[in-house]
Order: structure tokens, then C-alpha cells, then sequence
């Protein structure tokens, strides 16, 4: 008989020939009688919703105490709720403690703590925390602009339309009334729009304008044309092309008898203010009259 | 390029099914070692509220064995030299048709193999009715109690011996 062989016929280990020689011995009687009458052992019951209430008792016990011994404990809730006010407001201004504006016809270039760099294009505005940056990379946009961004954590900007999210690279994002536009100029950016997740590769960009989704390729450049004061645009509405020309010159774009649906390709000086109008009104053969602060761009007369 | 949330300890719905998923076994595993239900149910209470105060510092799949190794050793700073007592809840399933003396004598061995469970070594005892009565495969008790499976067999083939001595009056 091998060792532990009972331990072994317990468990249906034993051969057949093994389990026979067992059975002939005067020992496997009471070792079955033994087995039988273990089967139907139970353990006491164990009231697992008892333990449980008593454990939450247990978990929050302590705390109940203190206030009871607590001489104070009608100024407790007053303090309770004056700290809760202080925290939730110091959460709110600390989870936004950083913003940054450009007012039309100006520029920006801010640094983030973690060395991320942000362009900001005119009429623009970004807030971000910068006590959180460490944990989160969250950043939130109004206009447009170019980041170029450290690799590290997730990168997240939010938007209006739509949520932008890297892990490094470079990429510009604008985000104006009726018009959404993200393009990846290095490693690829992940869009969510919609509810929907787009990865967009370097070179390519997304547009959408007026609700309407469309994937487009981007020129071959390492960032986009308004960094180096120029406003490119391909087969953009005429509108916001002037929407664009309003914020980089601060000048008030006025139209009359003219079809700002017609699409524009094309590119406009972000510095010269003259070269800009002609850029606009000759390839879209329309007139401009430049007032002061104001121009009126009108249909040729026939 | 989604996040994957990490489930958690401190997450009140992990830490609530960790709970009903090992609590009975614990409760059974340091009650084979006390014959005490109360101590057993106070070891529960505290080995989950050790884990629910380290709940950061306990991975999710080693919740098990932390639960384990904190009531075993609970069990081992508060156990005194006091004689271990064991009862078994009745069996409420067996139908009984049987004559009288029939029922006396088993009734008669049952009071024995109390009286001989309660006599066995700890580890004996222990490892004998987890198997018995919780099912649990030699390897897994071995798991538990930190040594081979051979081990276990040679405790459970122990075991067996002496309850049989025990009840025969050898």
C-alpha cells in the first residue's frame, strides 16, 4: 500500500487493485463509516449579512464617537459646511487657476509647465490647472491653436465641438462658431467628435464645417501657416475667411450682394493689412472699400 | 487609446464582492482552528477591516490570500491554551427512517467524532474538514497553509488515522 493511502481513497486516488486489497482489510469499515459520516458535516452557519452590516458598523463606528464626546458639536455642522465651501472653491479656482486670452489682432505663445509649448492665434482663450498638470494634461479651448506637446501622459484639449487628445506631437486645433478644425502635423492625434473617436495621422487634418465631417490632406509644412503670419485656407466658406481676416486685423468685416457660401482657397498676410485684402477679393473677384477701422467687401458691379 | 480603469479594492463594489466571496471559507477556515464560532466571526470582522484600511496597498488577485494570512495570524496572537470545542450543525437533510437503536448509535458516533475532531492536532483538524466540509482539493489547502500537498496528504492520511483509533477506543 502506498503512503497516505488514505488520504489517497479519500481523494479516488487509489488503483483499482490498490482500492481492492483495501476493501479486504477488517480497517475499511470503520474508514468508510468514517467518510460517510464526514460527508454530511456542515460547518455552523456563517450570517454573511450580519458580517457585513457589522463590518460597515465597525468601518464608520469609530468616527460616531468623536462627535458625541465633542463639546462643540453644534458649531461642527457650521464648520463642516464653511470648510466644504472653502474646499469646493478651492477646488473649482485650483482646477482652473490658469487662463489665457488674446484679444483680435494678437498673438501668444505660452509655456506649460511641462514644457509643452502653445500658440495662441487671435481671439483666443485657454484655461488650464496648473497645480494638476503633473496628473493631468487638460486643457480647455476656445479659437485656435498650435501645440506642440511634450511627450509624456495623455495630452487633452477640450473643445466645444469636440475633444483632441495625444500622447506627443504636434498638432493645431481651431475651434470657432460653426467650424471645427484639428491638423496633425507630427505622430498621430486621436479626435473624439460626436461621441466618435477619429485617429487623424501627421498630415492629415479634419475640418468640419457647419456639422458637415470632411478628412483632408494638410500641405507638407511642419506647422501651420499662421505661425509664420500667414492665413491658408482650402476650399474653406468665404465667411469664415473673413471671420478670420476680422480677428487678425481687428477690422470690421462688413459684406454686401456677395455669396459667402463660395468656397475659398488660398492664403492671406497676417501683416499687411492691404496685401491681405487683395489676396482675399481678387481670386473671389469681389471689391473692398477700406474705411478706418471698417471694410465692406461688394459684389463687381456687372 | 481608452483608459482602462483599474479596479480597485477601495471601490465599494470590489471590496463588497471580495467580501461575499471569501468570507464564508475564512469564517470556516480559523473555526476548523478554534472550534469557536464567535472567535472565528470576530477574526472575519477584523481580517476585513485590515484589508479595507490597506485597501490601496492590496492588489485586487492577492486580496484572497492577504485575507488569509491576516486571520491565520489574528488566529495565532489571540489563541490560548483553551480546549477546542467543536460542533457541527445538524444535518437537516438526511430523511430519517430508522430504528431507534439505529438512531442512538449513530447518534452515539456522532458525539465520538466530535469528541475525536476536537482531539486532533490544529493542522489536522484544519486541513481534514476543509476538505470535508468546504471541498477544498489538497492543493488549494496546501495553498493556504503554506506547505506541499504531500504534507497535506500525510495530514490528511493521519487524520483519518487517529479519528478511527479514537472512535474505536483503540
Amino acid at each position: 500500500m502506498q503512503e497516505n493511502y488514505l488520504a489517497k481513497w479519500l481523494n479516488n486516488e487509489l488503483t483499482e487493485e490498490e482500492l481492492a486489497k483495501f476493501k479486504e482489510s477488517k480497517e475499511y469499515a470503520p474508514y468508510l463509516k468514517l467518510r460517510e459520516a464526514t460527508d454530511n458535516l456542515e460547518a455552523p452557519d456563517f450570517d454573511m449579512a450580519k458580517a457585513w452590516e457589522d463590518l460597515n458598523k465597525h468601518k464608520i463606528g469609530t468616527k460616531g464617537k468623536v462627535i458625541k464626546l465633542n463639546p462643540y458639536k453644534k458649531y461642527l455642522g457650521i464648520a463642516a459646511a464653511v470648510a466644504l465651501l472653502f474646499i469646493a472653491s478651492f477646488l473649482y479656482y485650483g482646477s482652473l487657476n490658469e487662463k489665457i486670452s488674446t484679444q483680435y489682432a494678437e498673438r501668444t505663445e505660452i509655456v506649460l509647465p511641462d514644457a509643452s509649448e502653445v500658440q495662441l492665434n487671435a481671439d483666443s482663450h485657454i484655461s488650464y490647472s496648473k497645480k494638476n498638470w503633473a496628473k493631468k494634461r487638460d486643457i480647455a479651448l476656445e479659437g485656435e491653436a498650435y501645440f506642440k506637446v511634450a511627450k509624456g501622459k495623455r495630452f487633452t484639449v477640450t473643445t466645444a465641438h469636440g475633444t483632441v487628445s495625444v500622447l506627443g506631437t504636434q498638432f493645431n486645433v481651431e475651434n470657432r462658431k460653426d467650424f471645427f478644425e484639428v491638423a496633425c502635423y507630427e505622430g498621430l492625434v486621436s479626435v473624439v467628435y460626436n461621441k466618435k473617436e477619429i485617429k487623424l495621422p501627421a498630415g492629415n487634418s479634419l475640418v468640419v464645417i457647419n456639422g458637415q465631417l470632411q478628412a483632408l490632406a494638410i500641405p507638407n509644412t511642419k506647422e501651420p501657416s499662421w505661425i509664420r503670419n500667414e492665413s491658408s485656407f482650402k476650399s474653406i466658406p468665404l465667411k469664415f475667411v473673413l471671420d478670420e481676416f476680422q480677428r487678425q486685423f481687428n477690422i470690421e468685416v462688413a459684406t454686401e450682394n456677395i455669396d459667402t457660401d463660395q468656397l475659398f482657397t488660398g492664403s492671406f498676410s497676417n501683416t499687411d493689412k492691404e496685401l491681405a485684402l487683395q489676396s482675399i477679393s481678387t481670386p473671389s473677384q469681389i471689391k473692398f472699400k477700406l474705411e478706418g477701422n471698417k471694410v465692406l467687401f461688394y459684389a463687381e458691379t456687372p | 487609446m481608452k483608459a482602462i480603469k483599474e479596479e480597485h479594492i477601495c471601490n465599494d463594489d470590489v471590496y463588497a464582492s471580495i467580501f461575499s466571496t471569501y468570507s464564508k471559507t475564512v469564517f470556516n477556515y480559523i473555526y476548523y482552528k478554534f472550534g469557536n464560532e464567535e472567535k472565528a466571526y470576530d477574526v472575519v470582522q477584523e481580517a476585513f477591516i485590515k484589508l479595507w484600511e490597506n485597501c490601496s496597498k492590496v492588489a485586487p488577485d492577492k486580496a484572497k490570500s492577504y485575507v488569509y494570512t491576516v486571520a491565520n495570524n489574528l488566529y495565532l496572537n489571540v489563541l490560548k491554551a483553551e480546549k477546542v470545542r467543536l460542533k457541527y450543525a445538524p444535518d437537516t437533510n438526511a430523511v430519517v427512517h430508522e430504528s431507534p437503536e439505529f438512531i442512538l448509535e449513530e447518534q452515539e458516533y456522532k458525539e465520538k467524532l466530535e469528541r475525536a475532531l476536537a482531539a486532533l492536532p490544529e493542522n489536522q483538524r484544519t486541513t481534514f474538514l476543509l476538505n470535508r466540509i468546504d471541498g477544498k482539493k489538497y492543493a488549494e489547502i496546501a495553498d493556504m497553509e503554506g506547505v506541499s500537498v504531500k504534507a497535506i496528504e500525510k495530514r490528511m492520511h493521519l487524520a483519518l488515522k487517529s479519528l478511527r483509533e479514537r472512535i474505536e477506543g483503540i
